[in-house]
């Protein structure tokens, strides 16, 4: 009894340990804000940022926005996605498709995807039709890439394998090298849903009529402050919930894995 | 005895220090009665490596007037630019954080923060500047914002134009919410025309580009309406600089006073086109914008507090409560400090020159 | 199909060419369409003529130059902060435990969410660009320089104890070049992302010269000619930045190998 009772407090205090810092910050702001440091206009407190997120959210403006920008999040990572994994399959396999597509694919990865909204904006208008090439764009290339690594690292052994069994492309593709390159992939998968999320909100606050980026941006042509700090913290707890979210569904993909 | 001659001369050390210490405090004091620098924000452009200020500014760059007065009194004049498309906002963010003493920009967004708790003045008005438009697209059958009910707008929020067209939904009986309105700036507003986004798109002379490019058709504009259909811009000063240096902010406004005189003289028409270039347009788009216009070439460049200006702001403030883009109450008349412009008009001897004009919406008082 | 792949040259890296030009023909196709296709998908040769004009008037360089400054200080203040505090981190459990947990969860705000607040607080200059770049290039750097000291093989570190090595010495003589490979790694995932943000808040900060700065006023100006080239210089100095430190990092680590 003893025992759990250290255990669990001791689970305790490391958890409170881990607030530390955040709490700290959080007392330094408002102390600064109660301080008079800067004016209000320029440093809200956190308790004005607080009522804005209230009335965001009961005047159903926040939820609006949310789902605007989740929506499009998902959508775009989805064919982002899978176009990124058929191609990293593709080039993976066929020493012709890479040569083919291999210059042009390396070459347009160098450009940052925020770099072509610009181009998209003249070309696709400001409609969703935008957004979500722009984030399908930001989640091909992780995608495609970590496929592509993961495939040419799958062990000789098991293509033949696969051709002593006569297996056919599509058996080959599901049974052997799917299973054999998850976990990379879903590594590939994280880090680029991080990166079209923030591809999202760089293209909502340049060129939208919804969405949490565009909230933002209406904020601060309202001058106000407190919405737009309410969404820089909305954004922050999106990234972060869809971080973990992938995480633990690494660890729990690779304890299916191994044996 | 050797403790005493120690403590005595220590004593008149330390008297010593102090003098020359509270003397130059008292120095430092008398130097800052006049700041180092000015910083006035006013619409750039950044055109072939090189930069050029809208309007006034460019006028007031070109006369260097200004920077001389000022370097007499060991001032530095510095132009703050700021983009197009955005003025706003950044201009909004710079007179809250102390980063910029005046600018050179439109009536909503000083409303706004005005509205939000910063405290600005405006200490020369800038006539009535800016026609706005109406686009729809090339293949539109719209023959009047009646005909747009129910439809998608491109409106950035929060800028000037905004005034005008609520004030044309009201002369027809419609109101922001009769449409679904898309927040885009100038530059995401064209390409959603061009890419058939929006069924309308609210703007200033760049119309006439896109009119130009095919991408678009002007609907309506303030062109043949009365003044008060016009955006409006004025040189605004942060509160406290105005009251700390009313001397320095004279020379300012005698400044601007000068600009807008030698603007509005038709004889300068040619000049001010010039320096209108700076902006990328084409002279041909600028020439459209200003001419055949029904209000007079010297009449929209008045800096006169009359009746009219005080109309357009009472205006405005109604609106932007009622939109609740503010939250609190403002009395337009507390918003203006005429001193300056008064004094800069005597000195200048243009008490006469320009005629104050009251609520007719014909323009003339 | 097969044998139409087959068909195709085969000499090598030419392969490559197909893609791009078939693209090349695609848009020049589009851009004779009609008046508001043309809008967008400018004619090849007004492309080329403004290549050649910004070149010859100097505009692009001076743009590239000083997006590359810009890009070069906010790599160089954030790399330095983030090493130390990555090696701090490392090195110490109490300092990992306090400033962990707000790390991780600032980390998750995107980038440019930032922006409106930092335009707020540090206005629309340089100040506010460098910042940003700064914290693009400090994340990686914490993360990798954590990692990397970290994972200092642990007989290495029994050595040392053996040895009776004093903590200074422990970091400088095992610690640091141990963690040297994972440091390295994080300079490069520094220097792309320092290359990205600074595009990137170049484009929604607006004002000042740089090749965002060129891409956004040529967008506002619909001139989509301009975009492009500056799309492509951005995509090409990004190229040269990330095989050069590849060919450097290679050249430093080479040591690696010997045993």
């Amino acid at each position: 009894m003893a025992i759990n009772k250290l255990i669990a407090t001791e689970f305790l205090r490391d958890r409170a340990v881990l607030a530390i810092s955040p709490l700290l910050l959080l007392g330094a702001w408002t102390w600064a804000c109660h301080a008079g440091l800067f004016p209000e206009q320029i440093l809200v407190s956190p308790q004005r940022v607080y009522e804005a997120g209230v009335e965001l959210w009961d005047s159903g403006e926040l939820a609006m926005h949310l789902e605007k920008s989740l929506s499009r999040l998902a959508i775009g990572f989805s064919i982002g996605a899978l176009v990124g994994l058929a191609f990293g399959v593709a080039m993976g396999l066929s020493k012709r498709v890479e040569a083919l597509c291999g210059p042009s694919f390396n070459a347009i990865r160098q450009v940052p995807t925020i770099a072509f909204i610009p181009m998209l904006i003249l070309i696709f208008g400001v409609e969703e039709t935008f957004k979500i090439v722009v984030v399908a764009k930001a989640a091909f290339f992780p995608i495609a890439l970590a496929t592509l690594d993961a495939v040419k690292g799958v062990p000789k052994q098991y293509f033949e394998v696969a051709r002593v069994y006569r297996l056919s492309t599509a058996q080959l593709v599901r049974r052997i090298i799917l299973p054999a390159t998850v976990p990379p992939v879903l590594t590939g998968f994280r880090i680029s849903l991080g990166r079209s999320w923030m591809v999202l909100v760089a293209a909502e606050l340049l060129a939208a009529d919804s969405g949490i980026g565009q909230m933002m941006e209406m904020g601060r042509q309202m001058f106000r402050i407190d919405v737009v700090m309410v969404g820089v913290v909305i954004t922050g707890l999106v990234g972060f919930v869809l971080d973990r979210g992938f995480r633990s569904l690494e660890t729990r993909l690779v304890r299916w894995k191994l044996p | 005895m050797q403790l005493k001659k120690f403590g005595l001369s220590f004593v008149q050390s330390l008297a010593w220090g102090i003098a020359a210490m509270v003397a130059g405090i008292a120095q430092h004091a008398a130097a800052a009665d006049l700041p180092k620098e000015v910083r006035i924000a006013t619409v750039a452009y950044a055109t072939g490596g090189k930069v050029g200020y809208n309007g006034n500014a460019g006028v007031i760059e070109q006369q260097g007037w200004l920077r001389q007065e000022l370097q007499k009194q060991g001032i530095n004049l510095v132009w703050v630019p700021v983009a197009a498309q955005t003025v706003g906002a950044t201009i909004n963010e710079g007179f809250a954080n102390k980063s910029i003493d005046f600018a050179g920009y439109g009536d909503l967004p000083s409303i706004i923060l005005n509205g939000g708790g910063v405290e600005t003045r405006v200490v020369v008005p800038g006539g009535a500047g800016n026609n706005v438009y109406v686009l729809v697209p090339p293949n539109s059958t719209a023959k009047s914002i009646v005909d747009l009910k129910g439809k998608r707008i491109a409106l950035h929020r929060g800028r000037p134009w905004e005034i005008t067209f609520s004030r044309l939904l009201a002369a027809n009986g419609l109101k922001l919410s009769d449409f679904k309105i898309s927040n885009l700036n100038p530059a995401a507003g064209a390409a959603a025309l061009a890419a058939g986004n929006v069924d309308a798109f609210v703007t200033l002379s760049d119309a006439y580009t896109l009119e130009d490019k095919k991408v678009g058709k002007i609907l309506w504009s303030t062109k043949q309406a009365g003044q008060e259909w016009k955006m409006r811009a004025e040189l605004w000063g942060d509160k406290s600089f105005i009251e700390r240096y009313p001397q320095v902010t004279q020379i300012i406004a005698t400044a601007y006073i000068k600009a807008q005189y030698w603007t509005s003289q038709e004889s300068n028409f040619e000049g001010f086109v010039k320096i209108a270039e700076a902006s990328g347009q084409p002279a041909a788009v600028i020439r459209r914008e200003y001419q055949t216009d029904a209000v007079s070439w010297k009449q929209r460049w008045s800096p006169l507090f009359d009746a009219f200006v005080l109309d357009h702001y009472r205006t405005a403030i109604a609106y932007s409560r009622q939109g609740n883009l503010i939250r609190r109450d403002l009395d337009a008349a507390s918003l203006f400090d005429p001193r300056f412009v008064n004094a800069a008009l005597k000195e200048l001897k243009l008490e006469n020159y320009w005629t104050a004009r009251g609520l007719n919406s014909a323009g003339t008082s | 199909m097969k044998n139409l792949l087959k068909a195709l040259p085969r000499a090598q890296g030419l392969q490559g060419l197909w893609l791009p030009l078939l693209v090349l023909a695609l848009w020049e196709f589009t851009s004779r369409q009609s008046a508001a296709y043309a809008y967008a998908f400018v004619p090849l040769l007004d492309i080329w003529h403004s290549l050649l004009g910004l070149l010859v008037s100097g505009e692009l360089l001076t743009n590239l130059l000083a997006t590359m400054r810009t890009a070069m200080v906010g790599l160089v203040i954030g790399g330095s902060l983030g090493l130390l505090v990555g090696g701090l981190m490392g090195v110490s459990r109490t300092v990992d435990k306090l400033i962990g947990p707000l790390y991780h969860a600032v980390r998750q705000v995107p980038l440019l969410g930032w922006i409106p607040l930092i335009g707020l607080w540090f206005g629309n200059g340089l100040l506010s660009k460098v910042l940003i770049v700064s914290l693009a290039a400090f994340y990686p750097m914490v993360l990798n320089t954590y990692e990397g000291v970290r994972n200092v093989e642990k007989r290495f570190i029994e050595v040392a104890q053996v040895l009776k090595f004093s903590r200074w010495q422990l970091f400088t003589r095992v610690q640091l070049p141990g963690a040297l490979p994972s440091v390295i790694t994080g300079v490069m995932h520094a220097l792309a992302f320092s290359w990205i943000s600074t595009v990137g808040s170049e484009l929604l900060f607006g004002s000042g010269p740089g090749l965002g700065g060129l891409m956004q006023t040529a967008q506002a100006a619909s001139k989509m000619d301009v975009v492009l080239v500056a799309v492509a210089s951005i995509g090409v100095i990004g190229l040269i930045i990330n095989v050069g430190f590849t060919r450097i990092s290679r050249h430093l680590l080479r040591w690696r190998h010997a045993h």
